[in-house]
């Protein structure tokens, strides 16, 4: 029996736009072990996002995933069509958008948009479609759920609507779920009651790729953390590991972000300037410009991803030195 | 809630009804303003003032124009427009067949524009800056600015006249309509057209339509099942506004195309001074305008929940 729900290899999506190829996703493997919670976490426009479209196959024009492989359960994706895509989008794997606002059809009572899915992959009648949109609406924490089937989203606050999302995107039991920022236009109460939603998913079995610039998020969900720079994996690790002993001096910029009540300073860090363009990306290594690390060797050779300890990689010059940090 | 939605098409009756009286009375005024004495037009140049004195008391146009409003407007309510100067027949009467062929010709002409349109529109949107997508552009832009006359008589030479496949004027059966419903409906058609392609193109950018994509649903079905309908509900205002605009539009193309209707009464009670036929037509149309207004509000109120709540 396969260990991995995803497996996803050398993974390179690109945009062809007319300044020529930009390279959203540059060369990403990762996996995802059954019931397992990944967290992918970065910067926005760092590309997390698109691993994630790519995963669903939904990469937008003038987007295309141009090499590497995904595998879902066993199954190659990158050699479907649209059409065997949609059997398996929805069925198994699904995914949790950012804004729950926007996300729903403004004009189609909630209700009937979490029964579609069951409609699109399964030939059930409708009461028995309609049993389960109310048994899944009520398991995510949606008081009252006659009543809230039948209303528009815009009648729902944020955090219901975030719920009917997770609703939609469990009702078929997917072997992985993909959330892409699912607390990011939450306030911080909603924020945590999704997450204990999330943990108690994870628990069913169902494997989690969870996508955030919160670290904090990503601390209290995943067991296993990628992090993303400019297309890249430049750090993995697993969660306590990375917490722990953190070693990309981007991962060192993320944390020092963070507000934590045991830090000791009073001012948050930041990281000096922005993501680099990634149609113009630097010889060496991406972040160097940023890096208050830099040596010579940075601006001119791309460092690879290295094992530096068990389990955790690290694509870094700093490597080679002993006293890494 | 419901309570709410009933006083508020209440209130927007009572606005139509002020609006439609509003136009009566502007309407009384400014022909009885505008210079000549229509009687006088109406009896030639030979005709000697005692006569025009007494035809015009005899027609009531020698009271005050306070009552002479108040009569209208009592005889109004009681289906009594008056009778027409020039062709001597009750207003009603005139204008009740003249009606039903505008409204035949609209019908036409909104089947024309809305079918054309609307699947142009679509097929453009889905085919975003392909080579049909500007062809039918470009296209739409022709419609929406070649005068109406233009595109009439084009149309007479071409299917009447040179090809013979239809009658060149006039209504005899159902072949009379297709040229006039053409004309008439080809610059809505444009603008529809237009609408469908800008309005699915911005549904079709919509977060919820990833949603739809992610459960599994195709991209033709996303579009019908989706965008469709959420891109239809600014084209269904267009279109209400549109209907009573073919109605009360049709001047031209009755004129062109020699039907009798609304369109072509007015003009011959505007050359005759007639004054109640000529009132009884603008009051009509401004009622068809008014109904067409209302109707496109509520129809977008039905079809948009966020909109429903709070009519």
């Amino acid at each position: 029996m396969l260990n991995s729900t995803l497996e996803v290899s050398h993974l390179c999506t690109s945009f062809f736009t007319d300044r020529g190829e930009v390279k959203a996703v540059d060369d990403v493997s990762l996996r995802v072990d059954k019931g397992q919670v990944v967290g992918i976490v970065g910067e926005s426009g760092c590309g997390k996002s698109m691993v994630a479209r790519s995963v669903m196959g939904l990469v937008k024009k003038p987007g295309k995933i141009v090499g590497g492989s995904i595998v879902l359960n066993g199954q190659e994706l990158t050699s479907l069509d649209d059409k065997e895509l949609c059997e398996v989008r929805g069925r198994d794997v699904s995914m949790v958008f950012q804004e729950p606002m926007t996300s729903l059809n403004p004009t189609m009572r909630v209700g009937r948009q979490v029964q579609e899915v069951v409609a699109i992959h399964e030939q059930v009648s409708k009461e028995q479609a309609r049993q389960r949109t109310l048994e899944i609406l009520s398991a995510v924490g949606i008081p009252e759920v006659e009543a809230r089937y039948d209303a528009y989203p815009h009648e729902l606050s944020g955090g219901l609507r975030q719920r009917v999302m997770i609703a939609m995107a469990m009702i078929m039991r997917p072997s992985l779920l993909i959330a892409d920022e699912p607390t990011t236009a939450l306030d911080a109460t909603v924020e945590a009651q999704i997450i204990a939603l999330l943990k108690r998913l994870a628990h069913t079995g169902t494997s989690v790729l969870i996508i955030s610039h919160n670290l904090g998020v990503i601390a209290q969900l995943a067991d296993y953390v990628y992090v993303m720079y400019a297309g890249r994996i430049v750090e993995k690790a697993d969660v306590c590991e990375l917490f722990d002993n953190p070693l990309h001096p981007y991962t060192h910029g993320l944390l020092g972000a963070v507000s934590s009540l045991r830090s000791q300073s009073k001012v948050l860090q930041t990281i000096p300037g922005v993501v680099p363009n990634l149609a113009n990306l630097p010889a060496g290594c991406s972040f160097a410009p940023r890096c208050d690390r830099c040596m010579a060797a940075c601006d001119s050779v791309r460092p690879e991803l290295v094992t530096v300890g068990a389990g955790h990689e690290l694509c870094c010059h700093l490597t080679k030195g002993v006293d890494v940090l | 809630m419901r309570g709410n939605a009933t006083t508020s098409l209440l209130r927007r009756l009572l606005y139509s009804l002020i609006t439609i009286v509003g136009v009566a009375a502007l309407v009384f005024v400014l022909l009885r303003m505008v210079p000549g004495n229509p009687v006088a037009t109406l009896l030639g140049e030979r005709a000697d003032a005692e006569t025009v004195e007494r035809i015009s008391s005899s027609l009531g146009l020698d009271k005050p124009l306070p009552v002479q409003f108040a009569d209208y407007v009592l005889g109004a309510l009681s289906g009594d427009f008056g009778e027409s100067f020039t062709l001597g027949k009750p207003v009603v009467d005139l204008i009740g067949p003249a009606f039903m062929n505008t409204l035949r010709l609209a019908i036409a002409a909104a089947l024309v524009a809305w079918v054309v349109g609307i699947a142009c529109g679509l097929f453009a949107a889905t085919h975003k800056g392909a080579l049909v997508d500007r062809l039918f552009m470009g296209i739409s832009l022709l419609g929406v600015s070649l005068p109406v006359f233009m595109v009439a008589m084009l149309l007479q030479y071409v299917f009447a006249r040179y090809l013979h496949w239809l009658p060149v004027a006039g209504i005899s059966d159902w072949t009379g309509y297709v040229l006039p419903a053409i004309a008439l409906g080809w610059g809505s058609a444009g603008s529809v057209a237009r609408l469908v392609r800008s309005s699915v193109i911005e549904e079709l950018q919509q977060d919820y339509i990833d949603t739809a994509r992610a459960k599994g649903r195709t991209k033709r079905q996303v579009l019908v099942l989706h965008a469709l309908r959420n891109a239809m509900l600014p084209v269904i205002t267009l279109m209400a506004m549109q209907f009573s605009g073919l109605l009360s539009g049709a001047f031209i193309t009755e004129t062109v195309f020699s039907i009798n209707g609304i369109g072509r009464l007015s003009v011959q009670a505007i050359t005759g001074r007639d004054i109640p036929l000529l009132q009884g037509t603008t009051l009509l149309i401004a009622f068809v305008i008014v109904m067409g207004n209302l109707v496109a509000d509520l129809l977008y109120g039905i079809s948009d929940p966020r909109v429903r709540k709070g009519v």
